[in-house]
């Protein structure tokens, strides 16, 4: 699905150059869900830009399903994004003067072909995002939870393959992040692939499986074998609040 | 249909942020505006002022009181034109028909039949008919004799005797000017508006040695009217007839005013091809002056609209950035950020196309003026207008789609 080899990646021209990733290879098949750690500063963001197409990398081969995504020109690579990959971002990154509803729809705008149902498929993924109620609401009058939900509501309106997230509980509190985690488990069950950046190993002890990078590089690539489960984690803890 | 989706979303960032739409607008708005209101009346003065020429017969030669360019009005406040300047164009230039004097006075009073109304007093001779080509519809005009006794005898145009006698017959009653008392002779064939607008009915003939001697009390003329034989006929010098002739009164009178130019002249000559070349004057100096303004006015606005347009690419990068992760190629941004700069500039043509429409027509009623419309000149506004609208577009959009994402997503 993803494959990477001798990725590399450096930023700047001329004498000032930093190479940040130094030779990245791995493979993601459908249906993993993979963790990304790391110190600050390892390249993880410039490693999700790079998977995500935002950016292309200085050297190194990268297939995603049957493309050669290093020889696509930026239209192919933009159609690419919108229908393949849903992005959920730390800062949410929603649209400040369009409802919940409108930021949804908005990867639908750049899809090939609008679908008629739209404004219907907005609102199931806002429902499938428990945000059915808040759909007329501006994101300044959202919590960070619910912002972050519509940015996920908004990442699976293409119904992508893959997940990209970076640091997606990073501004939340515990328990909203549980809720984003747990839907992040649903959809893993779905059979998508989730990519999830975190310092957090909280966060990271929910995927599958755990790469960390270290000065550019893979230091540890390793499977989890009993996944925390995001789901029960959540129920327990509505429970809990509920006895309270 | 994707570009349509592409519009409503600029169509969306400008109806969130509607006062910046409106500096963007403004510029376009006030440009086409005025360039509507200035052709509109420009093309329909141009309109009435050749049909004003076209209704100046071509044979006639005015010579008024009172300098001034061209198509002007006699002066009332000069007094140097006098009967016996006419009395030597009659003697000395050749190829005159007939010359006739005037003095003219207007809204002045008059009573008759017990009732009471203002006028403009014409006195005349007996061949200002033929010069005029406007004759008596009753009665019986000025004659020779009238003139050499200074009869205290008149003739009614149709408004003012409508005004002051209906259905009356007038002839033979009596009218009262200052306190000169003038029997009605005759009435004047109707002629409705005349070349100058003014209606030309509401007025009195007044024999001329009466009304100079009994009524105004004064030694000098209004103008003095006459016709050409062959007006347009080329001269052995190459010169046009009626322009040749036009010169010869100019320098008899130099003559007989001792005038020497460049001293302004005392009086002016007014003939056809004269308000001819007026129209054209008018029509170029004016307008030329107030295209280029507003035409400025339209490049300062694309110049505003552009900067606008940058500071607003600039803060919204992150918008820009965030629509290239969720898919948008460097095309859609493009054309997303050009259409918000051609939708304004659209409206903005709209709305100043018909502000233009108003002002023009308010310009109208409250002023001496007409208008008249191109829509071949109209075209070429809206694509002068357009034009800016794109030009100043593309360059903030151009940037807009080049921005990359991953500098844009941070
Ligand atoms: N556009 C750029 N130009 C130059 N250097 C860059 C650019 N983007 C990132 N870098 C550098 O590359 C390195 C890796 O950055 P990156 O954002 O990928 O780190 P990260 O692992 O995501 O860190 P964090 O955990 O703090 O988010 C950093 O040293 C950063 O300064
Ligand atoms: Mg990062």
């Amino acid at each position: 699905m993803i494959e990477l080899a001798d990725i590399d990646k450096t930023y700047g021209v001329g004498d000032v150059t930093t190479q940040v990733l130094k030779g990245i290879s791995f493979c993601v098949e459908k249906g993993e869900y993979v963790a990304i750690m790391g110190a600050s500063g390892t390249g993880k963001t410039t490693l999700m830009n790079l998977v995500g197409l935002l950016d292309k990398p200085t050297a190194g081969q990268y297939r995603l399903e049957d493309n050669d995504v290093v020889t696509l020109d930026d239209e192919a690579l933009s159609h690419l994004r919108n229908r393949k990959i849903g992005f959920v971002f730390q800062q949410f990154h929603l649209l400040d003067r369009a409802n919940a509803l409108r930021n949804v729809m908005l990867p639908l705008i750049y899809a090939d072909r609008y679908p008629e149902d739209a404004e219907d498929r907005a609102k199931k993924a806002l429902e499938a995002v428990g945000l059915a109620d808040r759909m007329h609401y501006n994101p300044n009058k959202l919590s960070g939870g619910q912002q972050q939900r519509v940015a996920i509501a908004r990442a699976l309106i293409n119904d992508p393959a893959i997940i990209l997230a970076d640091e997606p509980t990073g501004n939340l509190d515990s328990k909203s992040g549980i809720e984003i985690l747990a839907i992040f488990k649903r959809l893993h069950k779905q059979g998508r692939i989730i990519i999830v950046i975190t310092h957090d190993n909280n966060v990271a002890e929910h995927a599958d499986r755990i790469i960390v990078l270290k000065d550019g590089q893979i230091a540890e690539d390793k499977p989890i074998m009993q996944p925390r489960d995001a789901e029960t984690e959540l129920k327990e803890l509505n429970n809990k609040e509920g006895q309270s | 249909m994707r570009i349509l989706r592409l519009t409503q979303e600029g169509i969306r960032a400008l109806l969130t942020h509607k006062l910046r739409a409106f500096f963007m607008m403004a510029g376009t708005l006030i440009g086409v505006a005025a360039l509507t209101a200035i052709m509109t009346i420009s093309m329909g003065t141009a309109r009435k002022l050749k049909q004003q020429a076209s209704k100046w017969p071509h044979d006639v030669i005015k010579v008024n009181a009172g300098g001034g360019k061209g198509y002007t009005m006699p002066q009332e406040a000069i007094t140097t034109l006098l009967p016996a300047d006419a009395e030597a164009i009659q003697d000395q230039i050749d190829n005159l028909v007939l010359v006739t004097s005037v003095a003219e006075k207007r809204g002045l009073s008059i009573k008759g039949n017990s009732r009471q109304t203002g006028t403009n007093v014409f006195s005349i001779q007996p061949n200002w008919h033929e010069v005029m080509n406007w004759y008596i519809d009753q009665g019986e005009s000025v004659t020779d004799e009238d003139i050499a006794t200074m009869a205290r005898v008149c003739v009614l145009g149709a408004t003012i005797r409508e005004e002051l006698f209906g259905e009356q017959d007038p002839i033979g009653e009596m009218v009262q000017i200052g306190n000169v008392h003038l029997r009605i002779k005759g009435i004047l064939k109707p002629r409705g508006v005349g070349t100058s607008g003014r209606a030309s009915d509401d007025r009195i003939l007044v024999p001329l040695s009466t009304a100079l001697r009994r009524l105004f009390n004064q030694e000098h003329l209004s103008y003095i009217r006459m016709t050409v034989r062959d007006p347009d006929k080329i001269e052995d010098t190459g010169e046009i007839r009626i322009e040749r002739t036009a010169e010869e009164v100019r320098q008899l009178l130099h003559e007989r005013h001792h005038i020497t130019p460049p001293q302004e002249d005392d009086f002016s000559i007014v003939h056809s091809s004269i308000v001819i070349k007026d129209i054209r004057s008018i029509s170029k100096t004016t307008t030329v002056l107030l295209i280029v303004l507003a035409g400025l006015s339209l490049i300062v606005g694309g110049i505003v609209l552009m900067n606008i347009m940058l500071v607003s690419v600039n803060e919204r990068t992150k918008e820009i950035g965030l629509r290239r992760a969720l898919g948008a190629t460097r095309g859609d941004i493009f054309i997303q950020f050009l259409n918000e700069s051609l939708a304004v500039t659209v409206v903005g043509i709209v709305i100043g196309g018909i502000l233009g429409w108003i002002v023009s027509i308010l310009l109208v009623k409250y002023r001496y003026l007409s208008i008249g419309n191109s829509w071949g000149l109209f075209a070429l506004i809206v694509l002068f207008a357009l034009l800016i609208g794109i030009f100043s577009g593309v360059q903030p959009a151009r940037r807009a789609a080049k921005l990359q994402p991953v500098e844009t997503l941070r």
